[in-house]
């Protein structure tokens, strides 16, 4: 079988990009609040419908459907922490709970978009994108936008975290939050700020997943394993980590996939390549790449 | 006659269901393990019990050839994670419970339509009754042996230490307690439970498809812990029937109520808001966590007591 190993390499950007958005938010929450929230799922897929019912239904562009999704996807992740999570951890409640209060919030969540839209699949149809063959590579303008994109918001990330007031607020409350309190940083300020940008990003990952593929209440749920690969890989609250950990993990999958077609097992097995991943990780290498980038 | 025969099939239900719980309250109750993929062992338990008895291997051999098959990958899958903390192994076994449907969806056992005419345990005779009854007795039967086994661990020494591992680790290491070694030990007995359970429930159905064995399986299990209350075996038996007394009660209420939102993703969402709710208002559960029972203790309560008396 002829493999054109140039559009692997291309897909892998792709999918890497994807993780990324969906990872950033998980990671540094994960770190920040002490617990990893299983409801992130679920900012995928509400993006995913916000910027379908924006763009398909209300025929605004898809710049106008992404801010929509972003904005809408990031409040609700606000309020998920000062309304649950926060008051439950000032409560004593154990990580054990909190996983299960965030399990039981992603039914919540993905079963309210399940009864408000249906679960049948939407496609967009009057958002559509011109294909490019770039050298052996065939792509659409989406996925050009979105791999630049991806690239613009790691080094804006970058320079957010290390120049402005409110990335070293973050990077100080990661790194000792009860310094940082003392310090005179409103910790719980910052811990908010993180909900709402990693919601919104998450929800960014899933419009492109949603444009790019079909729309369902599944469409989080399905990428929330690569995605937890991509945290544990990259070493929890480890932004430069998950940068690595992101494209790392979407090389592995769509090199994977081809490996598998070539051995004659089924593409579904896909989903695996990321649970072994994440399994070495842990065997081998359970802080994650975090020391990698002591920097940050 | 239609009302007791409907009647059984909820028992039959609630005491797979009560199996499950039980297993799920010994890892999380009284060892502090969160086991979110509780579904992976059920349907390892039910496949293995579909594939051995198609090929005419009797009925208690393929049950504990299953509850075999569910504690070794209860070992296997636990052994990267159980030294790192809580959250890790959380990750890890909901990752696996996701892997394996895919697994079975894919290979060469019925794919997504799964696997039908499992022989049942029981010959069909005719009666409905009787049929549902044989059934209500092999489960109660297993969810007795597992209840005393869970009792009899809770109250011995050994389930002190387990108990102690919940609380303090780092304390129950420093007194000589191997804790991987008992997380172990309790993941590979509680997906043995599991796996019976899923064994059980394969025979009852006579089929298994991966579409049964979904996460909500997982969370049901851990609504009734929650519910009933972590670390009391009574508890979380309560909490099995209550549920799935909600979970029947929702679906005879679907055909007789007209509502605006699709039934279905309703008690999704009721289940979900109950939990949230529970873990706010009432983090203990209905029944608060069972004493630990032995002779010391006895006599202890009743040196007490007379003491009591004697002043009064």
């Amino acid at each position: 079988m002829e493999v054109n190993w140039a559009q692997v390499l291309f897909n892998s950007a792709i999918t890497g990009s994807i993780y990324l958005l969906g990872a950033v938010g998980l990671s540094v929450t994960y770190r920040l609040s002490g617990f990893p929230n299983f409801a992130h799922a679920e900012f995928i897929t509400l993006g995913a419908f916000i910027s379908y019912f924006v763009a398909e239904e209300l025929g605004v562009g898809l710049p106008g459907a992404c801010l929509a999704a972003f904005m809408v996807a990031g409040i609700v992740g606000f309020l998920c922490y000062r309304g649950i999570f926060q008051p439950l951890s000032k409560r004593g409640a154990s990580i054990i709970h909190l996983m299960v209060a965030s399990i039981a919030l992603g039914f919540v969540l993905r079963h309210v978009i399940n009864a408000v839209w249906t679960d049948s699949p939407y496609y967009f149809t009057t958002v559509t994108f011109p294909s490019y063959h770039i050298g052996a590579v065939t792509t659409t303008s989406l996925y050009l936008w979105l791999v630049f994109s991806a690239l613009a918001l790691s080094v804006g990330m970058h320079l957010v975290l290390t120049r402005t007031e409110v990335g070293k607020a973050i990077r100080a409350t990661s790194s000792n939050p009860d310094l940082a309190l003392a310090s005179g940083i409103n910790t719980e300020r910052v811990i908010g700020i993180t909900w709402f940008v990693g919601a919104g990003l998450a929800a960014v990952a899933g419009v492109v997943r949603g444009v790019g593929t079909l729309v369902n209440p599944m469409i989080g749920w399905e990428i929330i394993l690569p995605i937890f690969a991509v945290v544990i890989l990259g070493g929890i609250g480890n932004y430069y980590g998950a940068i690595a950990a992101a494209f790392i993990i979407g090389l592995a999958e769509n090199v994977g996939v081809v490996a598998l077609m070539a051995v004659g097992l089924s593409a579904e097995y896909r989903i695996a390549i990321g649970f072994l991943i994440l399994i070495i990780t842990l065997i081998a290498r359970p802080q994650g790449l975090a020391m990698l980038f002591r920097r940050a | 006659m239609g009302l007791l025969t409907f009647f059984l099939d909820l028992v039959v239900f609630v005491g797979i269901f009560g199996i499950l719980a039980l297993s799920l309250n010994l890892e999380f109750g009284f060892t502090g393990l969160a086991n979110f993929g509780k579904v992976a062992f059920f349907l390892l338990g039910a496949y293995t019990y579909a594939l051995l008895s198609q090929i005419g291997i009797p009925f208690y051999l393929c049950l504990g050839l299953g509850a075999l098959v569910s504690a070794l990958f209860g070992l296997l899958i636990s052994l990267p994670a159980l030294r790192l903390r809580t959250d890790y192994l959380a990750i890890v076994i909901l990752a696996f419970g996701e892997i394996l449907r895919y697994v079975v969806r894919a290979e060469n056992i019925g794919g997504w339509r799964g696997m039908v005419h499992i022989p049942p345990v029981f010959t069909w005779t005719g009666s409905l009754l009787t049929y549902r009854l044989e059934n209500v007795g092999l489960v109660f039967v297993c969810l007795l042996v597992f209840f005393a086994i869970a009792q009899l661990l809770a109250n011995s020494p050994y389930g002190r230490v387990i108990r102690a591992i919940r609380e303090d680790e780092v304390a129950a290491e420093a007194l000589g307690k191997n804790r991987a070694k008992y997380k172990a030990q309790i993941l590979m007995l509680g997906s043995a439970m599991a796996g019976v359970a899923g064994g059980l429930y394969a025979q009852y159905q006579e089929c298994v498809t991966p579409g049964m064995f979904i996460p909500m399986v997982t969370f049901t299990v851990w609504i009734m812990v929650i519910v009933g209350g972590p670390a009391n075996n009574w508890g979380v038996l309560l909490g099995a029937a209550l549920v799935m007394l909600f979970d029947r009660g929702a679906n005879i209420a679907k055909d007789y109520l007209t509502l605006p939102v699709d039934p279905h993703n309703l008690q999704y969402i009721l289940f979900g808001v109950l939990i949230i709710l529970v873990l706010f208002y009432r983090p203990g559960g209905l029944l608060k966590e069972s004493q630990v029972k032995t002779k010391a203790s006895e006599i202890a309560r009743y040196a007490r007591d007379t003491d009591n008396n004697k002043r009064s």
